[in-house]
């Protein structure tokens, strides 16, 4: 009680010093709150452009189509395959894989063709939100088109503009039909940026004279708090004549450039840590070095080494706890603002782009988590307690006539 | 030690270290201090006063020799003891006052008393008694940067003999204090002196007070140049 009442006098009573210490604490705490929250909004953002963006979080095939893709390689009953997955709750839609020739005036490349149901679609995937110019495909809408963003580079195309399709159909005829570009996508990821044409799934069975089955079928999870492993454990139990794979197993090296990332990201918020800790440390070690003659007289009237090391630990935990709710009450709502509205770096980067094959777009939105509020808490009573460490010792081991005729 | 004798030193020496310098501040020195006694070390600067007063306050060792406390020999005690018979058995009155800035008149009295877990009532009842007996009970609730001089300098010596210590040491009680808050401080001792028995040992420059002293202990370079009045 002595301790906690010398240390509560200490703190109310030297308020200038109580209040650079607190506010240094506080805005470092503030920060790191905010920093962590924009970094989990970018990790956020770099799993969900590169999972929901197209890929989806789980895809059925049938078994070797994957290695060796044919037309003829369907799931029969798509329709039949969705409903079950429905009921074991995964909303889903089916798509039909395949490829062609694209030319327009002197232009031609080839391009890898998607037929999709556009509602169906934009319940498991967000590529429908990210059209660059013109719009996504409408449902019941014939023969249009949208193209990735470097494609329509290389056809030197537009929306409203027309191309022509080449391709072999499944009877073995050669298919072939005119199209209208009805939008340019961002950038999504290196495949689609070169080569991605999506059209109405009825446009892909004509063109290609496909009456029935899909190739793919892309599921997400309604409960996101699922993990993926077991939603794949459920899926094959559910459908034991198709391959199941998340996309982890679809895509290990984004998968582990993710894991990379996100250990990257860790350290740079170490960093960033030990940067504001300093901050912290130099504020703490101001205000016990100051008092270094108060703390000679008060070991020279009988106040022990180890009461004076208490008294100083005992000062820190209440300087930080005052300061971690000064913390919270600025990191807070600043990380929330910025969950709702992003932090708008177009200025440097026009729109979005691909880094690695992930699209990344030049706005950043926080994401308030436990992690990215109570790390930083936790980190500020460590790095406030550490650094009190050396002071405090050093406090409590001093001579105190030294102490008393220090300047 | 006859039981009257508080402090006894027996061949006390102190030697610092300046650099490759060494410096002998205090050199085999032989003195006893009796209760009751109102006594002052005087000498020129670097004569050994305060090295003498730091080291019968347990807050220095001699580098030879002994001083014995109230019988006991000083280097025989831990870290945790001496801080324990500085706390019961010595009262501080430094120079600059050295009062703890953040708590009041009554809180800086009372601080000690609080170390020895004397209980709250008991506390307050001492506490604002030998505020009385200093004419600072007026003042109780104010903070040192409220106060003159000569007023902290009487709050440090109510922290002083508030836990009824066996000697209390006044390293240049009167030096930064104009010459009535002087007076006033020297008479306050000496009536703690004589109603109370409180035994005091300064060390001072000021002739004032070595005319108040009772007993005045010469030292010139670290030794004993005269003893007057020691009986």
């Amino acid at each position: 009680m002595l301790l906690l009442s010398l240390a509560l006098k200490n703190i109310l009573r030297s308020r200038f010093r109580t209040w650079v210490t607190i506010l240094a604490m506080a805005f470092a705490g503030a920060i790191m709150i905010f920093y962590a929250s924009l970094l989990e909004g970018w990790m956020q953002a770099m799993e969900t452009n590169a999972v929901s963006m197209e890929m989806g979080e789980v895809q059925l095939h049938v078994p070797g189509y994957r290695d060796d893709p044919e037309l003829y390689d369907v799931i029969l009953d798509p329709g039949a395959a969705l409903a079950r997955a429905e009921s074991a709750g995964f909303a889903g839609s089916a798509r039909l894989l395949g490829s062609g020739l694209a030319a327009a005036q002197e232009n031609s490349t080839g391009v890898a063709i998607r037929g999709i149901e556009p509602e169906a679609e934009a319940r498991v995937v967000r590529l429908h939100r990210h059209v660059k110019a013109g719009s996504w495909l409408v449902p019941g809408e014939r023969n249009g088109v949208v193209l990735g963003q470097q494609l329509a580079v290389i056809l030197d195309v537009g929306p409203g503009d027309e191309l022509v399709l080449v391709g072999q159909a499944a009877d073995g005829s050669m298919a072939n039909d005119l199209f209208v570009v009805q939008g340019i996508l961002k950038s999504v990821g290196q495949g689609i940026d070169r080569a991605g044409l999506f059209m109405p799934a009825d446009d892909f069975r004509a063109f290609f004279a496909l009456a029935e089955g899909a190739h793919e079928i892309v599921l997400q999870r309604f409960d996101p708090d699922l993990p993926l492993d077991d939603a794949v454990n459920v899926l094959a139990g559910l459908f034991p004549g198709l391959e199941v794979k998340s996309w982890r197993q679809l895509q290990p090296t984004l998968a582990r450039l993710l894991d990379l990332s996100d250990v990257s990201l860790a350290i740079m918020l170490l960093i960033t840590y030990a940067a504001v800790g300093m901050l912290t440390m130099n504020a703490m070690l101001m205000g016990v070095f100051e008092r270094i003659p108060v703390f000679g007289v008060m070991k020279a009237i009988g106040f022990s080494g180890v009461r004076l090391f208490g008294l100083v630990v005992c000062e820190t935990l209440l300087q930080i706890t005052l300061a971690a709710l000064l913390a919270l009450g600025a990191g807070l709502p600043l990380s929330a603002y910025f969950a709702r509205r992003p932090l708008d770096f177009s200025f440097l980067l026009r729109e979005s782009s691909t880094i690695a094959g992930v699209a990344f777009e030049p706005q950043w939105y926080c994401r308030v988590t436990p992690g990215s509020v109570l790390l930083p808490i936790f980190f500020l009573y460590a790095v406030g307690l550490v650094s009190i460490c050396y002071p405090a010792l050093k406090a409590a081991l001093l001579s105190p006539v030294r102490a008393v005729h220090h300047q | 030690m006859s039981e009257e004798q508080i402090v006894r030193l027996a061949g006390v020496s102190r030697v610092y270290r300046q650099g490759n310098v060494e410096v002998r501040a205090v050199d085999r020195l032989d003195l006893d201090i009796r209760a009751g006694e109102f006594s002052a070390l005087s000498g020129p600067s670097g004569s050994g006063k305060t090295t003498i007063l730091n080291m019968i306050g347990a807050l220095d060792a001699p580098s030879e020799g002994a001083v014995y406390l109230e019988g006991r020999n000083l280097a025989e005690l831990s870290r945790g003891e001496l801080s324990r018979f500085r706390r019961d058995r010595v009262g501080f009155v430094f120079q600059s006052y050295n009062l703890i800035p953040v708590l009041t008149a009554y809180e800086n009295a009372e601080f000690v008393l609080a170390l020895q877990n004397v209980p709250a009532m008991e506390r307050k009842t001492r506490v604002m008694a030998v505020l009385r007996e200093v004419g600072m009970a007026a003042y109780a609730n104010r903070r040192p940067d409220e106060l003159s001089g000569g007023q902290q300098q009487r709050v440090a010596i109510a922290r002083a003999v508030v836990s009824e210590p066996a000697i209390v040491l006044a390293d240049e009680p009167t030096a930064n204090v104009d010459s009535e808050a002087a007076a006033t401080i020297l008479d306050l001792m000496e009536q703690l002196n004589r109603e109370k028995g409180v035994t005091f040992l300064f060390s001072t420059h000021d002739q004032r007070v070595m005319d108040r002293a009772r007993r005045l202990i010469r030292l010139r370079d670290g030794r004993l140049e005269a003893d007057e009045g020691g009986g």
